[in-house]
């Protein structure tokens, strides 16, 4: 455990960055509307049936509510994955990695199950934040914003409902969990 | 085409943001559920707080477009309760699974392609789920400017109350939080053990 790591961790610190972040949204408020994320996705699938079966989403609420390829939701997905790859590539320090050290741990070296569990953990956010009409940010951060009482109620539930999950998924492991005690 | 460079432009500093704060690391993420590190949260909620006064700015000024989400009491409460299973399970949101997949974590890619399967499961039932859950419920598009009864209040309240949230978290998570340490190499695959 290298004394000098520890006091400079590979991350931004959390004030500045949130200072970024904000600039950012103003940016996507001022140029295009609430940003959203969650939208993206049916987006995809929206250029994916325009051609591939035209005619299963020509009554379809959901398809013709969001629009498709071409929108500034899609650009703004396909961005994040850019930003995404930018700032991996360009960090010496972040770890990129396939699995949690904490799930390793959990539920040992299985890809299989770390994957099989994201796919859940994807199809359930998704299906929420399509019921609800957004996600972290297309809801919780872009409607708190706008003071939105639909975003703080959907922000207070899923912080709650996720740090419950999280307990009961990784059990006793918290008080022991660090960075650096996974070898 | 304006807008898709707009979009594009937008996404690529958002995605470099979240992380460089390390939202897009689910291991960190699921620390910050388990109360062992504060940064994400704080972040979070900080940056919220912070883009609320500069919409407030803007719409002083008759910039930009808002559209506020209605509230469902039960669809949207519901649809909390399932999102944030997921997260809990994943530690990715729909956002961080865009960015940890560019980035190259192979278990946000199953996260994604979940995610087309959840939204294309929403969509085929779009129908019948919105009038059985949504629209019963449905209080319309309230914000805490009608509960406040001005805008520059209501702001102040947000932007006072997510600023204490901030504070609050540290403090709650704060005593049992440890600063994050990495050794090189370790994580970059399971078959570099460095004991």
């Amino acid at each position: 455990m290298a004394e000098q790591d520890q006091t400079t961790p590979p991350y931004w610190r959390w004030i500045p960055t949130s200072f970024a972040l904000a600039g950012i949204i103003v940016f996507i408020f001022a140029t295009f509307g609430p940003p959203a994320s969650s939208s993206g996705f049916v987006s995809v699938l929206k250029g994916f049936f325009q051609a591939a079966a035209p005619e299963y989403i020509a009554d379809k609420t959901h398809y013709q509510a969001i629009p498709g390829p071409g929108s500034w939701l899609m650009a703004f997905v396909l961005g994040m994955a850019i930003g995404g790859f930018i700032a991996g590539r360009t960090s010496k320090r972040i770890p990129v990695r396939d699995m949690p050290p904490i799930w390793e741990k959990r539920f040992g070296p299985s890809r299989i199950k770390r994957y099989a569990a994201t796919f859940l953990g994807g199809f359930l956010i998704l299906l929420g934040s399509r019921l609800a009409g957004g996600c972290t940010l297309g809801l919780f951060i872009s409607g708190s914003t706008q003071l939105a009482v639909s975003g703080l109620y959907f922000g207070v539930i899923i912080f709650g409902v996720a740090m419950l999950t999280a307990r009961l998924i990784f059990g006793k492991m918290e008080r022991t969990e660090t960075m650096d005690d996974i070898e | 085409m304006t807008k898709v460079w707009l979009g594009l432009f937008s996404g690529i500093a958002f995605g470099y943001v979240i992380q460089r704060i390390g939202a897009t690391d689910a291991h960190r993420m699921a620390r910050s559920h388990l109360m062992l590190d504060s940064d994400i949260p704080r972040f979070m909620v900080l940056a919220t707080a912070l883009s609320a006064l500069g919409l407030f700015g803007l719409q002083a000024v008759g910039i930009g477009r808002t559209l506020v989400l209605p509230t469902s009491l039960v669809a949207t409460g519901l649809a909390a309760v399932i999102f944030g299973i997921g997260w809990g399970i994943a530690g990715y949101c729909p956002g961080t699974t865009w960015a940890a997949a560019g980035e190259g974590r192979m278990d946000a890619v199953f996260a994604l392609i979940g995610g087309l399967a959840g939204t294309l499961l929403f969509a085929h039932f779009h129908e019948v789920l919105i009038p059985l859950l949504y629209d019963p419920t449905n209080v319309g598009q309230i914000t805490l400017t009608d509960l406040f009864g001005s805008y520059a209040i209501a702001v102040g309240v947000l932007a006072i109350g997510f600023g204490f949230c901030a504070w609050g978290i540290g403090k709650v998570w704060g005593e049992r939080m440890r600063v994050v340490e990495f050794r090189q190499g370790h994580g970059e695959s399971s078959s570099s053990p460095s004991e």
